[in-house]
C-alpha cells in the first residue's frame, strides 16, 4: 500500500492554479529523472480553503497574491492558528512565494496602516514592496547555489516584490527561535544585487537583497518561479519534501 | 478555478509581458474595488480588496451628472497611492495616449483603458505594448478581447453595463467570452490552422492569438467580471461563470449612509467572492450585505445611455 503524501496550495486568493501545474510537472520530472524516489508514495496536489483540507496535507505552498487579502481571508476562515500549527508546531514543510514569504515572516514592514496578521516561522523581518510600485517590477538572472553547481541562472520574476531586510530576528512570542531556543538558523539562499540603483539614496550596502531564505522546514521566495515555465525550484522543494516522508519526518496520511 | 494562464502570453514571451500579466494572475480570486477618496480607499483594503481603481466619481454617479468623463484628478490618486499598500488601478479614456502617460507617470499599477470614460478617439485605442505599465480592457466577446490583448492589454474584464447595479450585461459578456472559446476549440479540432484563420476572420483578431486560447481553453490573460455586481451573490455568479476576479464600481459606496455600512458591503462582496461555492458563506455576506444599490434596469437604458458600446 503506498502512503499518500498530498501536497496544498493555499487556495484563498492569487497564483495558486500556477503552483498546482508546477508542482505537477515537477512531479513527473522527477518521476523521469529518478523514480526511485517516489516509491510506495502517492503523490497528490490540491487547494486548500479550510482547516479540514489542510489537515490532509504533508506540505503546503502559499502562493503569491495580495498579502493583506489573504490574511484578512485567512483570519475569517479561521484558517490562521491551523496554519501556525502546522508550520510552528507541527513543522512539515512549507513554501511561501511573495505574498507567501510575507505571510511566513515573523515581522513585516510597510504594511497597511494598523499592520497585518502573518503566520510566521521564519525569524526574519520582511519589507513588502521593497521595490515599489508595479513600474518597478521586473525580471532578472539569478544564481541560485542551492540547485547545484553550474546550473543556468533562474529568471526570477519580481512583483511588487518584498525583501528579507533582517535575519534571525529575536521574534516576539512564537518565533522559532524562542521556542526552545535552540530553531535552525535562517539560511540566505539568494541575493538579488541589482537592486542598488533602485533604492533611495544612502540606502545601499553593496550586499543586496535577501530574496531566498529557509530556516528549517520553512522556504521562503521573494520572486515568483510559478510565473515561469521552469520547474527546477519547484523539483528541488518537492525532493526535500519527499525525502522528509521517507526519513519519517512527517506525518504522512494513510500510515 | 480555471485553467493555467500561460508564463508569457500575449505570444510576445517576453519578460515585460510576463511581469504586466503576472500582477494580473496575483490578484485572481480577488475583488477590486472603485474608490473616490483615501478613505474609502482605506475601507477597501480593510475588507480584503486586492486592489483599488482610483476614480473621481462612481460609475452611477457619471452616469447621473453626464458630460465629459475623464482621468481623475492626479492629486486624488496620489493621496490613495499614500493612504494604502495593495495595488492602486486608474481609468484613462478610450484612446487618450496622454492620460495614459500621466498614470503611468504618476507611478499607478495598472491602467484601465475604460469605456466608463468618455472616449477620446473614436479610430483607436490606445497601443498599450508601447507601455512599461500593464493595461486592463473591458469586452463584451472574445473578438474584442483579443484585440485588447493584440494591443498589449494584459488582463481583461468584462465590460457589463457600469453603474447600473443591473448584472445582466456582465453575464451576457462572460457567457459569450465563453461560447466562442468553446467555438475556437472546435474550430482547431475541426479545421486545424484554417479552421482558426476563418473564425479570426469571422471575428475580427489575431490568429496566433486565437490558436493560443484554444490551446488554453481560456483567455490567455486573467480576465475579471466589471459591470453591474452590486451584491454577494451577483459576484459570486460572476465567479461561478468562470471569471477570475470582480471589479466592483458602485456596489458598495453608492448610497452608503454611513462608512461603517459600506466597510460592511466591502466585507460582504470579498467574502463572497473568494468563498463563491460555499452557500453558508454566501448566506451570511447577503445577509451582512444588506440593502444593495437602487440600481437601473438596463431593459431601461437608451442605446445611447449604454457604455458598453463605446469602444469596438
Amino acid at each position: 500500500m503506498p502512503q499518500n503524501l498530498t501536497v496544498g496550495v493555499l487556495a484563498l486568493q492569487g497564483g495558486v492554479v500556477e503552483h498546482l501545474n508546477l508542482l505537477r510537472k515537477a512531479a513527473a520530472h522527477i518521476q523521469s529523472s529518478s523514480p526511485e524516489s517516489l516509491e510506495g508514495l502517492e503523490l497528490a496536489f490540491t487547494e486548500v480553503r479550510t482547516t479540514a483540507q489542510l489537515t490532509q496535507c504533508s506540505a503546503l505552498i502559499i502562493p503569491g497574491g495580495e498579502s493583506t487579502t489573504m490574511a484578512i481571508v485567512a483570519r475569517r476562515l479561521g484558517l490562521l492558528d491551523p496554519l501556525r500549527e502546522f508550520v510552528k508546531v507541527q513543522h512539515k514543510p512549507v513554501w511561501g512565494t511573495c505574498a507567501g514569504l510575507v505571510m511566513l515572516a515573523e515581522q513585516a514592514s510597510a504594511t497597511k496602516q494598523g499592520g497585518q496578521e502573518l503566520v510566521g516561522g521564519l525569524d526574519v523581518k520582511v519589507l513588502r514592496n521593497r521595490y515599489g510600485t508595479q513600474m518597478q517590477s521586473f525580471v532578472a538572472g539569478l544564481d541560485l547555489g542551492f540547485l547545484g553547481q553550474g546550473e543556468e541562472p533562474f529568471r526570477a520574476v519580481f512583483i511588487r516584490a518584498p525583501i528579507v531586510e533582517e535575519v534571525n530576528i529575536a521574534a516576539e512570542g512564537g518565533g522559532c527561535l524562542e521556542q526552545g531556543g535552540k530553531g535552525p538558523p535562517v539560511e540566505v539562499l539568494a541575493v538579488y544585487h541589482g537592486g542598488e540603483g533602485q533604492k533611495q539614496a544612502g540606502e545601499g550596502n553593496g550586499k543586496g537583497d535577501i530574496v531566498a531564505v529557509r530556516q528549517g522546514n520553512v522556504f521562503g521566495t521573494s520572486f515568483h518561479p510559478e510565473l515561469t515555465n521552469d520547474v527546477r525550484i519547484h523539483v528541488w522543494w518537492l525532493r526535500q519534501v519527499l525525502d522528509a516522508a521517507r526519513h519519517g519526518k512527517l506525518v504522512v496520511n494513510g500510515v | 478555478m480555471a485553467a493555467n494562464l500561460h508564463p508569457a502570453t500575449n505570444g510576445t514571451g517576453n519578460d515585460d509581458f510576463t511581469v504586466k500579466a503576472g500582477l494580473a494572475q496575483m490578484l485572481k480570486g480577488g475583488v477590486i474595488m472603485d474608490v473616490t477618496t483615501a478613505a474609502e480607499a482605506r475601507i477597501a483594503e480593510e475588507a480584503g480588496a486586492v486592489a483599488v481603481m482610483a476614480l473621481e466619481r462612481i460609475p452611477s454617479d457619471i452616469r447621473k451628472m453626464g458630460g465629459v468623463a475623464r482621468m481623475s484628478n492626479p492629486e486624488m490618486i496620489q493621496e490613495i497611492q499614500k493612504a494604502v499598500t495593495i495595488p492602486v488601478m486608474a481609468k484613462a479614456r478610450i484612446g487618450h495616449v496622454v492620460e495614459c502617460q500621466i498614470l503611468e507617470a504618476l507611478g499607478v499599477d495598472y491602467v484601465d483603458e475604460s469605456e466608463v470614460l468618455t472616449p477620446a478617439d473614436d479610430q483607436f485605442h490606445v497601443l498599450k505594448s508601447d507601455f512599461k505599465i500593464p493595461f486592463v480592457c473591458g469586452c463584451r466577446n472574445l473578438g474584442e478581447a483579443l484585440r485588447r490583448i493584440k494591443e498589449g492589454a494584459a488582463m481583461i474584464r468584462t465590460k457589463g453595463e457600469a453603474g447600473t447595479g443591473d448584472i445582466v450585461e456582465a453575464v451576457k459578456h462572460i457567457r459569450t467570452v465563453n461560447a466562442e472559446i468553446a467555438r475556437a476549440k472546435a474550430a482547431l479540432v475541426a479545421g486545424g490552422d484554417l479552421g482558426i484563420a476563418a473564425l479570426a476572420r469571422e471575428i475580427g483578431c489575431d490568429t496566433a492569438l486565437l490558436k493560443q486560447t484554444a490551446e488554453l481553453g481560456r483567455l490567455p490573460v486573467v480576465n475579471f467580471a466589471a459591470g453591474g455586481v452590486a451584491t454577494p451573490a451577483d459576484a459570486a455568479l460572476m465567479m461561478h461563470l468562470g471569471c477570475d476576479g470582480v471589479f466592483v464600481g458602485s456596489g458598495i459606496f453608492k448610497d452608503a449612509e454611513t462608512p461603517e455600512v459600506a466597510a460592511k458591503r466591502a466585507r460582504a462582496i470579498v467574502k463572497a467572492t473568494t468563498q463563491y461555492t460555499d452557500k453558508q458563506a454566501l448566506i451570511e455576506a447577503s445577509i451582512e450585505h444588506g440593502v444593495a444599490m437602487k440600481g437601473i434596469s438596463n431593459a431601461d437604458l437608451k442605446p445611447e445611455e449604454k457604455m458598453s458600446g463605446r469602444g469596438w
